[in-house]
């Protein structure tokens, strides 16, 4: 971790006031391009939210579900998203702990895409259910009729773990804000003065506040840090603890932990690129940032493309005919295209980070996550639908086509993270004034004004 | 929204919700309740009565469970000799006849614009009196379904009185090939019995004896007892036919030789016999042996592609025993049928099988009478002018002709036609008034279905609709007429006419109870059953002349011959308003609601098809188009079609689905009389495709053993499973102890789950056991499930997208057939193995999947939210979910309009949207009669508990009872060395046992 703390590119430090200056820059009046994006994002909800409503009228059928794949797109946004949480927690809290310098510039647009990225997890197992009005019945709540929850199974365990996780990336996210609210309090004029100072929760600075404070920040990074590996570890068991070739594997836990890591910093490229540039964050924001986000990058698509290797090879070694044949349908059956979309994407693409031209172009590193992101989705779906499709019984072998539904409500889950994004881009500080200070040199004497 | 309305739309929904619950017509307005409660009606309480099923000409005996007036379940009637209490998918679905919400709900006529408009029955009645009136008569014809009892006489004598003799029977499947054959061999034109059960070895030459032809149920009984293994016994079955139909699945051997061949083949066998004496060949046969002796097994081999070693190994193994050829099945029926059927019959006099296993009855012209040949002779006169009214009851000539016959445009010649037809099917689309009969189930009537057999048909319920019964019109009709007709009845109803011939009947019995009780009884029964020995028939002076013109069929140039056999599931067609049947996959293809060609995977290959395809089959007298099904059951050089669909009337169900095969056959009676269902043809790929609308994913069982079966060789001749196992621990590697102990103790952990919920065995553990010896994969059960357990047709949009919801399926596997190896069928019900270990159980969030103490695993419906991980978890993927809102009336997926929704079953939850739902063993079932034994305070007795599939199987392939019972059936089946459960190696335990099917390859 050492190594991908420091800095590369040597550049003029900016001042303390610069620092805050610039940050408040981006929260000034937004331009008729935002209001357009904002306009297309909630439209692309609307359509998704309608979609929705015309799911619940008149049933689950409407979507693609062909059994025996009675699990589709929508656990797949759900491991999708949930994964894409999980950089969020990494950098901020886990680097916050190993002291790596280089991530208060970053931190808070992951922190942010974390939050953001539970809220629209959260949604999916709500949409795909059956009965959606009848969801409150998985929480193990006091009720005259006695009925209690199986806490045996991993759809509880799931709902305890995203449930926590939301908490616990929400208070962080928000404690880590206060600062910069305050700083941002200051030079603000209007509604959001009012909104600052509430949200600001009296900030004034002092030092018994800054004491207080980075005690808290402390402990919340402790408290956040297991969740990284707890809450897709638990998610995995979803698919670990059942008796579906090609679920039914120990590696899961790792393996989706890493997958989630690794989906998760893609996404933080592909906001920070665009972010940077609207918002002029160029100088904060540099290529040595990127190669980092590279690096962590590269690790993890290679324990991703281990994974794959290992899941290949036990099917194999076991000798078990149902696992075989499930392999074997995945790199050859009807969906060989998602399986070696998937493939390409997360195990082979990866290797050009190798060159460092790759890992320090803005461009390359934009394109690669994309890339990173569409084949995160496909390992997803390879691994539930897939699997799903070609189970023990041969004669109820199915194949299961995703139907329009199923894409609308898969764009609005965009639109909606991407409504909370805009809202709170252009609202709170999208880069750490507080922590951006913290790494540049002292000033000297005679140039601090503050 | 305010208040006023949230409360609004509140009571709409409740409000609608409560209608449908409560299955109110519109008749009812006022909720009186009983005063004074009829007799024998008790709320929650069902009562059975006795009557007959008239699906198919077979007849089998029902037994109608009915609850609160209405009929919700239609069983066998045990003391039919019929059906012995089971029924076929057709029987069960009669219900949805009774319940069409297409019926004919009361007399309609044809406006000037030609449209139908309701009108009362007196003034109809008073048209039709004006037309019959009018018409002199022999210009009055009325033709008639297949009909044995009184209702026949009925017709014949009105008719009589309205001096006309112009009647005619028009039953598709009529047999005319095998009545002709009868004749010419045995002088007796009627059809014999089979003894299914005594033969041991059955030889059937395109005769699809389990589905369609003559009694299915009963030979399925008869079959099941000859051919079931038991006690290191078993028959064996030989099918000869160039397509391996439903029937030939449950054969030891199938085949396939030159289409139209057989007759040399029967003829070759009887030669052999002959030859060498291989059985006591009756004297009177001797006087064919030159013309038998022309037919040697060399030149039939040349002839059927049949090796001549087989055709001496057959004639070997067929003169060894009790045995019996059938032939004269409708899907054998090519131009020369006749001949083969002739064949057969010669086979089985030489061989001794006449009187034995193929037993006339006492009368020489009962059952089938009529044929194709009388509907042209009618369509001839329609067309010259010379029908003046024409009567139709209870056939669809309109549909089930050939199109070549032209009998929808001649019906346009006729002065007036009356249709007596429930549905407005074809013919009755054609006809000028509609006097809708009752329903069978509402109706007065008998039925001979074979000798020694009169059953009786009673109403179990007041009519649904506003119709009438055929014989009450025919009688009120000659009553208004007067005059030679009136003098004629005295009766005042048709029941009256009924009770009248019953008691000619008893006076023929010498019968001395009052009639009273004579008739009380025959009602409880549902008929009588009267003995008479077996009418010896001797070979007839006709017999060497039905074989002398035994000319093989040779289909004229083309590339393909068409087979356009007979649906087990729509029968002639008369099934494809029934959803149950439309929905039920086929036994051999399993594909539903459709037509479709079946096609070798090789010729497909040649041709360029692949499944899903729509293919154009022209032959001689039409084209028609539908899917391709690729199917290695066939030979090369033949396609098949099944019959029963392309309606282009006859309601909702049935209307504009699939093709109509007989579009493809001549409309030329062939020289026997009937229908040729050969024909030659040419196929052509249309380049347009669609997704078959079938439940199966792969027809392979890729080595998993799900299906297993064994020879009948290695069951006698090996020594026990137990041994084997042992030996084979021997070979295997050595465990240390301490290892083994470990072993020992996880396993006994993990079967703890499977004891939870049965304290230590104070409960029963429910369990079945099911003989895949005996199974032929008919698919009744499948059927009677639907109807126990309010199980809701989904439509082929969604079989498409494999929602079918179907609790018990049965799974089709194809074993060989590649690399010249012998194709192999193999058929395994698949429903909820309800384990002792179940997958499900654990991963359900809401405890929604649940076992309860007696060892089902139950599923709350109204607990569950449907998070479906139960069904992603289970390995038999038996477990399906409510897609759609099926019983929301103003939804698209309503699965019972109304009066549809009438036959369902009070005692069964009719599920909502958004839950799953599986095989309950028949829950309903097991309470109702743990309730009985408590209140009659006696325990429950093996065999008390009978679950719906179990019920109807008409191979009596499945046992339910108490595993926990040592003196249960199902607990001996259980250790059967036969048995085993699928994929028991992923530790579910299923309380299902399979019993491997069996196969006697023994070769004599």
């Amino acid at each position: 971790m050492a190594t991908l703390a420091q800095p590369r590119t040597p550049v003029t430090p900016p001042t303390y006031a610069e620092i805050t200056r610039d940050v408040a820059a981006t929260l000034g009046n937004p331009s008729r391009g935002y209001y357009i994006l904002l306009g297309f994002v909630l439209t692309v909800l609307a359509i998704g939210v309608g979609a929705l409503l015309y799911q619940i009228r008149f049933g689950l059928g409407v979507a693609g579900y062909t059994p025996p794949v009675m699990w589709g797109v929508y656990i797949t946004n759900f491991v999708f998203w949930v994964g894409i949480a999980h950089s969020g927690t990494l950098i901020s809290a886990i680097l916050y702990l190993f002291r790596s310098a280089w991530r208060t510039a970053v931190y808070r647009t992951a922190e942010a895409m974390t939050v953001f990225a539970v809220l629209t997890a959260g949604l999916f197992p709500l949409i795909h259910i059956g009965r959606i009005w009848y969801a409150y019945w998985l929480f193990p709540y006091p009720n005259q009729r006695q009925l209690w929850i199986n806490f045996k199974s991993p759809l509880v365990f799931d709902v305890f773990a995203v449930s926590t996780y939301l908490t616990v990336s929400t208070l962080f996210l928000i404690v880590g804000l206060i600062p910069d609210i305050a700083a941002v309090r200051d030079v603000a004029t209007g509604w959001r003065k009012k909104l600052y100072r509430i949200t600001a929760l009296g900030w004034r600075g002092t030092d018994q506040q800054w004491r207080h404070y980075l005690k808290a920040y402390l402990y919340l990074a402790a408290l956040a840090t297991p969740l990284v590996l707890s809450v897709h570890s638990v998610v995995s068991w979803d698919f670990a603890v059942s008796i579906v070739p090609g679920w039914h594997a120990t590696i899961f836990a790792p393996y989706f932990v890493a997958g989630a890591i690794y989906s998760g910093v893609a996404l933080v490229v592909t906001l920070l690129v665009p972010l940077r540039k609207v918002f002029r964050m160029e100088r904060y924001i540099t290529g040595d940032h990127f190669d980092n986000l590279a690096k962590l990058l590269m690790l993890t698509g290679f324990i991703v493309g281990y994974a794959y290797a290992t899941e290949y090879f036990l099917a194999w070694y076991s000798g078990n005919q149902f696992e075989r044949a499930a392999f074997w349908n995945r790199a050859f059956g009807d969906y060989w295209w998602a399986t070696w979309t998937m493939i390409i994407c997360n195990a082979f693409l990866p290797l050009f980070l190798i060159f460092r031209k790759v890992r320090r172009s803005i461009p390359a590193m934009f394109v690669l996550s994309l890339f990173v992101n569409l084949g995160m989705w496909f390992e997803r779906f390879v691994i539930i639908v897939v699997s799903l499709s070609h189970e023990y019984e041969p004669y109820a072998f199915g194949h299961y086509t995703p139907s329009w539904v199923e894409w609308a409500i898969l764009c609005g889950s965009f639109a909606w993270f991407f409504t909370w994004f805009l809202l709170f881009a252009k609202n709170f500080p999208t880069v750490s004034i507080s922590e951006v200070k913290e790494i540049i040199p002292m000033p000297r004497k005679g140039r601090a004004h503050t | 929204m305010d208040r006023r309305r949230f409360l609004e739309v509140l009571g709409v929904t409740g409000g609608g919700t409560a209608a449908l619950a409560g299955c109110s017509t519109d008749q009812v307005e006022k909720l009186i309740p009983y005063l004074v409660p009829p007799e024998h009606q008790v709320p929650g309480v069902a009562t059975y009565y006795a009557t007959t099923c008239r699906e198919c000409p077979a007849g089998c005996g029902l037994h109608v469970r009915v609850r609160e007036g209405r009929a919700v379940k239609v069983e066998g009637n045990p003391e039919s000799p019929v059906n012995r209490g089971r029924l076929c998918a057709r029987g069960q679905a009669s219900l949805q006849g009774l319940y069409n919400p297409d019926r004919v709900r009361g007399p309609m006529a044809r406006t000037a614009d030609g449209r139908f408009e309701p009108i009362t029955w007196d003034e109809a009645i008073a048209r039709l009196a004006e037309r019959l009136a009018a018409a002199s008569g022999d210009q009055i014809w009325f033709v008639t379904g297949h009909e044995t009892g009184t209702f026949d006489r009925l017709v014949d004598e009105w008719l009589n009185g309205l001096r006309s003799n112009r009647r005619v029977v028009h039953e598709p499947f009529a047999y005319e090939a095998l009545r002709r054959a009868n004749r010419d061999v045995f002088n007796v034109s009627a059809l014999p019995t089979y003894d299914f059960a005594a033969a041991t070895y059955v030889l059937s030459f395109g005769t699809d004896f389990l589905e369609t032809w003559v009694s299915p149920v009963e030979h399925a009984r008869g079959f099941s007892a000859g051919h079931g293994f038991a006690e290191g016994r078993m028959g064996r079955y030989v099918h000869i036919e160039p397509r391996m139909s439903m029937t030939a699945m449950s054969a030891d051997e199938w085949i396939a030789p030159v289409p139209g061949s057989e007759a040399l083949l029967a003829l070759a066998l009887a030669h052999i016999i002959m030859r060498d004496r291989g059985a006591a060949v009756p004297p009177d046969a001797l006087r064919l042996r030159a013309l038998l002796a022309a037919h040697t097994p060399q030149g039939a081999a040349a002839r059927t592609g049949v090796a001549v070693e087989t055709i001496e190994r057959l004639a070997r193994e067929f003169a060894a025993g009790p045995s019996l050829a059938v032939a004269g099945g409708i899907g054998a029926q090519h131009p020369q049928a006749h001949v083969t059927a002739a064949a057969v019959n010669v086979l089985n006099y030489v061989a001794g099988n006449v009187g034995r296993t193929v037993r006339f009855g006492p009368e020489p012209t009962v059952a089938f009478g009529g044929g194709y040949g009388d509907l042209a002779d009618l369509t001839r006169a329609m067309r010259e002018g010379r029908v003046g009214v024409l009567l139709v009851h209870g056939a669809n000539p309109a549909y089930a002709s050939p199109a070549g016959l032209g009998f929808t445009d001649a019906m346009g010649r006729v002065g007036f036609t009356v249709s007596f037809a429930r549905f407005l099917d074809e013919t009755a689309m054609a006809a000028h008034l509609i006097l809708p009969d009752h329903d069978p189930l509402e109706q007065w009537n008998d039925a001979e279905p074979r000798a020694n057999v009169t059953a009786l048909q009673q109403p179990v319920m007041q009519p649904v609709f506003d119709t009438r019964q055929t014989g009450d019109i025919l009688l009120a009709m000659a009553r208004r007429m007067g005059g030679r007709v009136g003098a004629r009845f005295t009766a005042g109803s048709y029941k009256e006419y009924l009770q009248q011939s019953w008691q000619a009947l008893q006076r023929r019995l010498r019968n001395s109870q009052p009639f009273d009780v004579f008739w009380a009884e025959a009602l409880q029964r549902g008929g009588i059953v009267t003995e008479s020995p077996p009418r010896p028939v001797r070979l007839g002076i006709g017999a060497a002349g039905a074989i002398g013109e035994a000319t093989i069929w040779a289909a004229p140039d083309e590339p393909f011959t068409l087979i356009a056999y007979p649906s087990p599931v729509l029968h002639d067609g008369r099934g494809a308003n029934r959803p149950w049947l439309q929905e039920l996959p086929d036994p051999v293809t399993k594909v539903t609601w459709s037509t479709w060609v079946e096609i070798h995977p090789a010729t497909a290959r040649r041709l360029g098809i692949a499944e899903g395809d729509f293919v154009e089959v022209t032959s001689a007298a039409g084209t028609v188009t539908a899917p391709a099904y690729l199917y290695p059951g066939l030979r090369e050089d033949v396609v098949a079609m099944p019959t029963g669909q392309g309606h282009t009337a006859f309601g909702r169900y049935a209307q504009g689905r699939g093709a109509n095969v007989y579009h493809l056959l001549s409309a030329e009676p062939m020289a026997f009389g009937g229908v040729a269902h050969y024909a030659a043809v040419t196929i052509r790929n249309t380049g347009r495709h669609e997704r078959l609308a079938k439940t199966e994913g792969r027809n392979r069982q890729m080595g998993r053993g799900i299906a297993r079966a064994t020879t009948l060789g290695a069951l006698v001749g090996s020594e026990t499973p137990e041994a084997a196992h042992e030996e084979h621990a021997a070979h295997a590697a050595p465990v240390p102890e301490r290892i083994e102990h470990i072993l020992d103790e996880w396993q006994e952990a993990q079967y703890a789950e499977a004891r939870r919920g049965n304290y230590a065995g104070e409960h029963p553990r429910w369990a079945m056991a099911i003989d895949l010896s005996r199974c032929t994969g008919c698919s009744a059960c499948v059927t009677a499930c639907y109807a126990e357990n309010n199980i809701p047709t989904v439509g082929p949009a969604l079989v498409r997208h494999g929602r079918e919801m179907s609790w018990l399926r049965i799974e089709r596997y194809f074993e060989g057939g590649e690399h010249g190896e012998p194709l192999e069928t193999r058929v395994i019900p698949m429903l909820c193995q309800h384990c002792g270990n179940a997958p499900c159980e654990p991963v359900c969030p809401v405890f929604a999947a649940y076992h309860t103490p007696d060892g089902l695993n139950a599923q709350v419906y109204n607990r569950c939210v449907g998070t479906r991980y139960c069904s992603n978890n289970c390995p038999y993927k038996v477990r399906y979910f409510n897609w759609f809102d099926y019983q929301a009336p103003q939804d698209p997926t309503f699965a019972w309009p109304e009066p549809l929704h009438w036959l369902l079953n009070p005692d069964v939850t009719v599920r909502a949207k958004g839950v799953m739902e599986k095989c309950t063993f028949c829950v309903q079932r097991i309470r109702g009669v743990q309730h009985e034994a408590r209140l009659a305070d006696r325990p429950l007795r093996d065999g008390d508990v009978v679950t719906a599939c179990q019920q109807t199987c008409p191979s009596d392939a499945i046992v339910f009872g108490d595993l926990n019972d040592p003196t249960s059936r199902v607990h001996d089946l259980a250790a059967d060395r036969r048995g085993y459960r699928v994929l028991e190696e992923l530790n579910t335990r299923p309380a299902i046992t399979y019993l491997q099917k069996v196969r006697n390859t023994r070769e004599a």
